[in-house]
């Protein structure tokens, strides 16, 4: 498949998390034809494996993503919303989104007008109970169509950009999802040792929860753990933010360090660029937890820069998730009885 | 040509080139090619004789302009700085797509991560200097290869039919009207008409200056969207016009004071052909009524305006029975002028 077919397709189901089902289905259906076996698990994680004999790898990007879900339905019809994961207010004014009702509805998101805010209002952003959802109906027809707790989801689109750049809703993480389906690909004609489980886990905007239990039930010896990180653009602090055209391979507390090294040694030798990104502490990813799971599982991370996160423009280089792949791939191929020796010494 | 088509031509102040063409071409076919000319200002101005002498020459107008961006140069890192042309709050237009230039090139407007804000950062506004449209160029070369200072932007919205009789799109202002003349462009009227289709209404009606002078009409209608803030339980003296209740029909707005005897005459009919309407509820915007009601020595005047919710962004939605009620009361209008 396609990798850009598989990012517009995806990018256009939705999968808020703790609501999965649509893009976990899909994507289970895409790992498919390229794994010995794929399952769902109970809470929405997909989990596909690619049989080995060696020690049991589990690569791990989420499926889900942030959005709104519907909080009150108001006397007029507008529908008032929170937020799932981490939803910045001022990305919505103006917005298109898609509110799953008993129907799949169009809605726009409204906030009181300009004129008619105060010069000190003004100065400020709009905050999210300052919004609104207009569906274009009258209230009663509101009522029968949309119930308190129906997900909506954030502007789809996905926009071609020049120089091999995408721009889309729900890069993160997808975009990583991607990344593991293709380093399937890649390994079809690789005759590898390592037990590889292919997990695009759920409920990682609300903490990482899909990691916790796809790692409990797949008890890996190692996890590698793909996630976005920021590209840099006007402004972005240093150190937090990089160069959008290559990966980067996390150091820190969290992450295994010969593991790391490792990972860094292969990309190295497969002449991949990456960069190097210092996490001091929590990765806020499923690193975090992937990494508790159990008795521990040893932790490598790698990060796709992505620009503008958690918005509906979340853009990223399409080099940058190929050489991701191929990093990934790589490792796969590596890992063999030897990564078993003792690796804390 | 349809509200869809219409709506999806971009035509920034400034720079309607590609919808001017449009409207030409339909235009001549409809009034006879030697009844429509461009004026000095590029309005098109399409002529309809009447059937009967002595009747008042009424100019129906609309603008072709709709809100929209224009590059000033572009950073080091290849992200394009840019301005408004005409009024967008920018808080509208965070995490947006844009097309830029002729070639329709797709731009995003992105804005910095959640995660690496402060509180205090969030509580600012992202302002036009803190904002930028992103290409996907690699340095500003590159950037500014593409899309040079001075190209124009316009939000990349599709026209979508939107909820129970509603659209949502984006320069529902002031395409609307462009629709409606060219709709009541294929009748003749007892008195003469020139359906007046105006450039450069979102920054400061200019063109109107020109179509002023060169029609010189007697009585003066002009087609608009405007403001409606009536969702969202916004109190009712807030409302000004509500999409659904018909064409808004204005006594007064910020840059004219409409003759009192069209405004009652244009209710009248409205009331009596069963046409939807209501009054602006409200002294808001400024439109290009203004220059005709002044030009020479002076004409009647009066707006009539589809209500438009989230005017001046990239997804403004207004109701198709509106549409319709504008259409039918300035059909009445000519037949009875």
């Amino acid at each position: 498949m396609r990798t850009e077919d598989f990012l517009r397709e995806s990018a256009a189901l939705p999968g808020l998390s703790g609501n999965e089902q649509a893009v976990a289905r899909y994507i289970a259906d895409a790992f498919r034809p390229l794994c010995d076996e794929v399952r769902i698990d109970p809470l929405n994680s997909v989990i596909a494996r690619i049989q080995g004999r060696g020690p049991k790898v589990m690569l791990c990007a989420h499926l889900d993503e942030i959005g709104l879900m519907v909080s009150r339905i108001e006397e007029d019809g507008a529908l008032r919303v929170g937020h799932v994961g981490g939803v910045d207010p001022r990305i919505l004014p103006g917005m298109r989104v898609t509110v799953y009702g008993r129907e799949t509805l169009l809605g726009v998101v409204g906030a009181k007008a300009p004129h008619l805010l105060t010069a000190e209002e003004r100065k400020k952003n709009y905050k999210e109970e300052d919004l609104y959802i207009d569906l274009g109906m009258p209230a009663e027809r509101v009522r029968q169509l949309v119930q308190i707790g129906d997900c909506v989801t954030l502007e789809g689109g996905f926009t071609k950009l020049l120089n091999g750049r995408y721009a889309m809703k729900t890069a993160d993480d997808r975009s990583c999802v991607a990344i593991l389906l293709r380093a399937a690909e890649l390994l079809q004609r690789v005759d590898t040792a390592a037990d590889l489980y292919f997990v695009a886990s759920c409920q990682e905007e609300v903490g990482g929860y899909g990691a916790m239990t796809a790692g409990f039930g797949v008890d890996p010896d190692m996890g590698i753990v793909l996630d976005v990180t920021h590209a840099k653009t006007p402004g972005t602090p240093e150190y937090e933010a990089f160069s959008i055209e290559s990966p980067t391979i996390a150091r820190g507390p969290f992450l295994h360090p010969v593991l790391t090294a490792r990972l860094e040694e292969i990309a190295k030798a497969n002449n991949i660029q990456f960069q190097q990104e210092i996490v001091p502490r929590y990765t806020s990813t499923d690193a975090d937890d992937l990494e508790a799971v159990r008795g521990g599982v040893p932790c490598m991370l790698l990060s796709l820069p992505v620009r503008y996160m958690h918005t509906s423009v979340e853009t990223f280089d399409m080099r940058a998730l190929e050489e991701s792949a191929r990093l990934l791939a790589a490792c796969c191929a590596a890992i063999d009885d030897t990564w078993r020796d003792d690796l804390w010494i | 040509m349809d509200l869809k088509t219409l709506c999806e031509i971009n035509a920034p102040s400034g720079n309607e080139r590609e919808l001017r063409r449009a409207i030409l071409e339909e235009a001549r076919g409809l009034c006879g090619a030697e009844n429509v000319r461009i004026d000095r200002m590029g309005n098109v101005l399409a002529f309809r004789k009447g059937r009967e002498v002595g009747r008042p020459h009424v100019c129906v107008s609309a603008h072709m302009d709709e809100v929209g961006f224009i590059v000033l140069g572009a950073t080091e890192e290849g992200l394009l700085q840019f301005r408004p042309v005409g009024c967008i709050d920018p808080r509208v237009i965070v995490s947006k797509r844009v097309t830029l230039g002729d070639q329709k090139l797709p731009g995003v407007i992105g804005a910095m991560a959640i995660h690496l804000q402060t509180d205090k950062d969030m509580e600012r506004v992202l302002g036009y200097k803190d904002l930028y449209i992103d290409i996907g160029a690699k340095d500003k070369d590159d950037a500014l290869a593409h899309c040079p200072p001075g190209a124009y932007a316009s939000f990349d919205t599709p026209y979508t039919p939107f909820g129970e009789g509603f659209v949502c799109a984006k320069a529902l202002d002031d395409r609307v009207g462009c629709y409606n003349m060219l709709e009541l462009m294929r009748e003749r009227y007892p008195g003469d008409v020139t359906f007046a289709f105006l450039t450069r209404e979102e920054v400061g009606l200019r063109g109107s200056i020109g179509a002023g002078y060169a029609v010189q009409p007697d009585i003066s209608i002009n087609l608009e969207g405007t403001a409606a803030n009536d969702l969202g339980c916004t109190e009712s003296r807030f409302d000004v016009c509500c999409p659904g209740r018909g064409v808004a029909v204005s006594f007064m707005d910020n840059s004219s004071v409409y003759q009192r005897r069209l405004y009652q005459k244009l209710n009248r009919l409205a009331d009596k052909g069963g046409i939807a309407h209501q009054p602006k509820r409200g002294v808001t915007g400024n439109n290009d009524a203004a220059n005709f009601q002044r030009a020479a020595g002076g004409a009647l005047a009066c707006t009539l305006s589809v209500p438009c919710r989230y005017i001046h962004s990239g997804a403004s939605v207004c109701c198709l029975s509106d549409v319709e009620a504008q259409y039918a009361l300035t059909r009445a209008f000519l037949m009875n002028a």
